[in-house]
C-alpha cells in the first residue's frame, strides 16, 4: 500500500466519522428540542427577571408568559398576583426564641412535626468570651425539644444559665429566625427537573406537589438550608410564606403567631406596609448576598456569622 | 513508509457499513422523537407553560388551601369573657395590629400563640377539610393538644405542669433574649419605650428563684397575667364550660361549729387580747385562705412544730374549715412594737417590696399595709413581733418553706427581721 493510498483512505474514514458525529448531534439536538426540557431553553432567555424584584417577568419567564400572567391571572377570589410583591423582614432584636412560629408553621402547613422537618425554624448564637466563633444550636438539637413530647413541641434549653457556659461567660447571644428566602433567582427552580417549583409573580416560590417527585435536587441547589423532603408526602417542603393566608389578606401563620413582632410581613408595592417600614426605617441586609440570588427576607440585627 | 495494511483493512470496512448504521440510527432517533412529541402533547395539562416552565393551574390550587390560625378576634364572639378579660390585659395591649411604632412593628400575644393547635374550623365537629397538599398523602395528627373540639378531651391546657412550661417559653430568663425596655440600636430612652406598646423584650425570670413549686396561675392570670391580688390564688376552672368557679361555689366553714371546735384553740390563741406567749400568733381576724392552708400544712407534715401538729392532726377537712371561718371573722388584736424599730422597718418593707402580697392594694397602688388583699397570704398588722421574728428566721434557715418567702427571708439580715417585725406588730390590724 502507498503512502498516497493511506492519506485518501484515512481522510475518507475522518470525514465519515465526522459526518457521523455531526448527525448524531444533530439528531440529538433535535429531539432534544422535541422533548423540550425546555427549562434549559427558558433559563437562556431569563434576561427578564428582575434581580431586584418589581414589575416584569419573573425567574424563568419570557415577555410572553408574562403577558400572559398580567393578562389572565390565576383564579384566586380578590387576588391579582401582579398587583402585590411580597417580601418579609426579620427583627433579631427583638426575637425570644419561644419557637411558637415553629409549632405554628407546622400545624398552619402540615409539616411533620419531629425536629428534622421545618419551614421555618430558630437559631441561637452565642459568643463566648474571648472567642470569634459562634456555638450555634437549632431545633434540630434534640434538647431544644420538650421531654417525652414526642419531638413534637419545642423550647430552646436553657443551656447558657447565669450567661455562663462550661465556665466560661458569654459575651453576646441573640436569636435568628430562618425561613425561605424567596430568592429573585432561586436555585431550587433552576435545578427542578419537572418544573414542580416556580418563582410566583408575586414573589413566593411555590412547589407544585403533584409534579413533584422527591428527587432532592432542590434541596441540595438551595445555599439557605430551607427546602427539605416531606417523608410522609415524599414531595419537596419548604416555606411559601403561606401562600393560602396571603392571598387571602391573612398574614403568614409565623407572623401571625410571633408575640414580640419579630417577623413582619408585608407589599413591597404597598409604601406604608409594614415590611416597607421596617425595610426604610432601618439599616437592612440579606443572607448570603454574594450567592446571587437576590433574598427578599430582609435580616435587622443579625451578627457577621450568621448565613 | 508503509502503514500497518490492517489498519486499511478496518477503514474500508467501516466507511461501507456506515450508512446502514447511520439510517437505523436515525430512525432511532426519529421514533424516540414521535414518541417523546405524542407523550408530550397528551400528557402535558393543559396549563404548563402559561406562565412558564410550570402548571399555571397549581398556583390557584396552592392559594385555595384552607387557613387554620383564625386570628382572636375569631375567638371573641363565644368566648366573651375571656376575650374582655385579655383584652385589658397585658398580653393584648402590644396586640398586633400591623402599625409602626417608631422603628418597630407593634406586637402581641393573641389566643392561637398559646392555644395551639389552631383554631382552624372550630368549632365545628366535622374533621378538618383537607388540604390539596394533604391529598396527596392524608397526614394525621396525633397531637392531644389540638386546639379544640375536634377532639373528645377538649384539652385546653390545663394539665398544670403544662401551663407552666407553657409560660417559661417565652419569660425564662435566658442568653439571648432581649431584655424589655432595652431596644438594641435604637437611640431610644429606656423609660420612653416602656410606655409604648411592643417594644422588644418581654419580661424574664429566673424561674428557680420565681415562685418556686407553686404553678404560674396561681398569681397570674394568663389572659392578663399582671397580677391582680384581690384574685390571688386565681378561682379553680369548671373543666366542662371552661369558666371560673364563683367563690361562692367553694365550700365555707360554719362559724358557729368553728367556734365550739376552737374551744381546744383558744387556751394559746386568745381573741381580742395578748396570748398567753408572744411567740405564738394571734388569730383573730386572719384570712380564712391562709388559715386552712397552714392547718393542712401542719396535718400533712409541710409544716412542722410540736405544738400545732398534734392539734392539726385531730381535725377533719370540715373542722379545718370551720375553726378557720370562726377566727376570720373574730375580732383582731394590733399587739404594738418598738417605734424606733418601726420607722426602720418601714423603709425596709418598701425596698424589699413586702407591699406586693402583704398590703391590701399590691405594690402599684399600696393600700392597707399588712393587710394581705389576698386570702391565701396572711395579714401581718398588728401580728405579735416575736411570732413575726421567730417566723421569718425560720423561712431564712429553711425549717419553713415557703416559694416565696424563703427567698425573700434569705436577702435580710437579723437586725433587718427585727425591724420588719417590729412594724408589723405596730401596723393597726382595723
Amino acid at each position: 500500500m502507498t503512502t498516497q493510498d493511506t492519506q485518501v483512505e484515512k481522510e475518507a474514514g475522518d470525514l465519515s466519522r465526522r459526518d457521523f458525529l455531526g448527525m448524531l448531534g444533530k439528531g440529538a439536538a433535535c429531539a432534544g428540542a422535541l422533548v423540550g426540557t425546555g427549562s434549559a431553553l427558558a433559563s437562556a432567555g431569563a434576561g427578564g427577571a428582575h434581580p431586584l424584584g418589581g414589575v416584569g417577568p419573573t425567574f424563568q419567564q419570557d415577555e410572553a408568559q408574562y403577558a400572559e400572567a398580567v393578562k389572565n391571572p390565576p383564579k384566586i377570589p380578590n387576588y391579582n398576583w401582579t398587583q402585590h410583591k411580597w417580601a418579609f423582614g426579620v427583627d433579631a432584636d427583638r426575637c425570644i426564641g419561644c419557637l411558637r412560629c415553629v409549632e405554628a408553621c407546622k400545624m398552619e402547613n402540615s409539616v411533620q412535626m419531629d425536629r428534622n422537618h421545618t419551614r421555618t425554624w430558630v437559631e441561637r448564637y452565642a459568643y463566648l468570651e474571648g472567642s470569634n466563633h459562634a456555638l450555634v444550636d437549632s431545633i434540630h438539637d434534640i434538647k431544644n425539644v420538650l421531654p417525652g413530647s414526642k419531638e413534637t413541641r419545642f423550647k430552646f434549653d436553657n443551656r447558657y444559665k447565669d450567661n455562663q457556659y462550661n465556665g466560661q461567660k458569654v459575651e453576646k447571644a441573640f436569636f435568628v429566625a430562618k425561613l425561605c428566602n424567596q430568592c429573585e433567582k432561586p436555585s431550587c427552580v433552576q435545578v427542578c427537573p419537572t418544573g414542580a417549583t416556580y418563582k410566583a409573580v408575586d414573589g413566593p416560590v411555590l412547589i407544585d406537589t403533584k409534579y413533584c417527585i422527591g428527587c432532592q435536587y432542590c434541596v441540595q441547589a438551595c445555599p439557605y438550608g430551607a427546602r427539605s423532603l416531606n417523608h410522609d408526602r415524599g414531595t419537596a417542603e419548604k416555606c411559601n410564606w403561606c401562600y393560602h393566608r396571603i392571598t387571602k389578606g391573612l398574614q403568614p401563620a409565623c407572623v401571625e403567631v410571633c408575640p414580640t413582632g419579630t417577623r413582619i410581613f408585608g407589599d413591597r408595592m404597598d409604601p406604608e406596609s409594614p415590611v416597607s417600614q421596617f425595610i426604610r426605617n432601618n439599616k437592612v441586609n440579606v443572607l448570603q448576598p454574594a450567592m446571587g440570588n437576590y433574598p427578599n427576607v430582609f435580616y435587622k440585627g443579625i451578627d457577621k456569622e450568621v448565613f | 513508509m508503509q502503514l500497518p495494511s490492517a489498519a486499511g483493512w478496518n477503514h474500508k470496512n467501516e466507511g461501507k457499513n456506515m450508512h446502514k448504521h447511520i439510517v437505523r440510527l436515525l430512525t432511532l432517533i426519529a421514533v424516540i422523537a414521535v414518541v417523546a412529541l405524542s407523550a408530550k402533547t397528551f400528557f402535558r395539562a393543559d396549563t404548563f407553560y402559561q406562565y412558564g416552565h410550570y402548571r399555571g393551574a397549581s398556583v390557584a390550587q396552592i392559594a385555595a388551601k384552607t387557613p387554620q390560625h383564625q386570628g382572636s378576634a375569631s375567638c371573641q364572639s363565644c368566648h366573651k369573657e375571656v376575650y374582655a378579660e385579655w383584652s385589658s390585659g397585658m398580653h393584648q395591649k402590644a396586640h398586633k395590629d400591623g402599625a409602626v411604632v417608631g422603628t418597630v412593628i407593634k406586637s402581641g400575644v393573641n389566643c392561637e400563640v398559646c392555644h395551639n393547635g389552631p383554631a382552624g374550623n372550630h368549632p365545628s365537629k366535622e374533621p378538618m377539610p383537607l388540604s390539596i397538599e394533604d391529598q396527596v398523602t392524608t397526614i394525621t395528627h396525633t397531637r392531644k393538644e389540638i386546639h379544640p373540639a375536634n377532639v373528645t378531651d377538649r384539652n385546653l391546657m390545663r394539665d398544670p405542669e403544662d401551663m407552666r412550661i407553657l409560660c417559661t417559653t417565652c419569660h425564662e430568663k435566658m442568653a439571648g433574649r432581649p431584655l424589655r425596655g432595652k431596644v438594641e440600636g435604637a437611640n431610644v430612652p429606656v423609660q420612653a419605650v416602656t410606655d409604648v406598646v411592643g417594644v422588644a423584650g418581654v419580661p424574664q425570670v429566673v424561674i428557680e428563684g420565681h415562685g418556686g413549686s407553686e404553678l404560674c396561675t396561681a398569681c397570674h392570670n394568663p389572659h392578663s397575667p399582671r397580677i391582680n391580688f384581690a384574685a390571688v390564688p386565681r378561682p379553680p376552672v369548671d373543666p366542662n364550660t371552661g369558666k371560673a368557679i364563683p367563690a361562692s361555689a367553694e365550700p365555707a366553714g360554719d362559724v358557729a361549729a368553728g367556734k365550739a371546735t376552737a374551744v381546744m384553740c383558744a387556751a394559746c390563741h386568745v381573741i381580742g387580747g395578748p396570748n398567753p406567749d408572744p411567740s405564738w400568733p394571734s388569730l383573730g381576724g386572719q384570712n380564712a385562705g391562709y388559715l386552712v392552708a397552714s392547718l393542712k400544712a401542719f396535718k400533712a407534715g409541710d409544716r412542722k412544730s410540736e405544738l400545732m401538729s398534734p392539734m392539726a392532726q385531730t381535725l377533719s377537712d370540715t373542722d379545718v374549715l370551720n375553726v378557720a371561718a370562726y377566727f376570720s371573722q373574730a375580732s383582731c388584736n394590733t399587739s404594738g412594737g418598738d417605734k424606733a424599730k418601726a420607722e426602720l422597718g418601714k423603709a425596709k418593707a418598701a425596698e424589699s417590696g413586702c407591699a406586693a402580697c402583704h398590703s391590701s392594694g399590691g405594690l402599684r397602688s399600696p393600700g392597707k399595709d399588712g393587710v394581705s388583699a389576698a386570702r391565701a397570704w396572711p395579714n401581718l398588722a398588728g401580728q405579735n413581733a416575736v411570732y413575726l421574728t421567730a417566723s421569718l428566721k425560720f423561712f431564712k434557715d429553711g425549717s419553713r418553706n415557703h416559694a416565696v418567702m424563703s427567698s425573700v427571708a434569705k436577702t435580710l439580715g437579723d437586725s433587718d427581721i427585727d425591724n420588719l417585725a417590729a412594724y408589723y406588730a405596730s401596723a393597726s390590724c382595723k
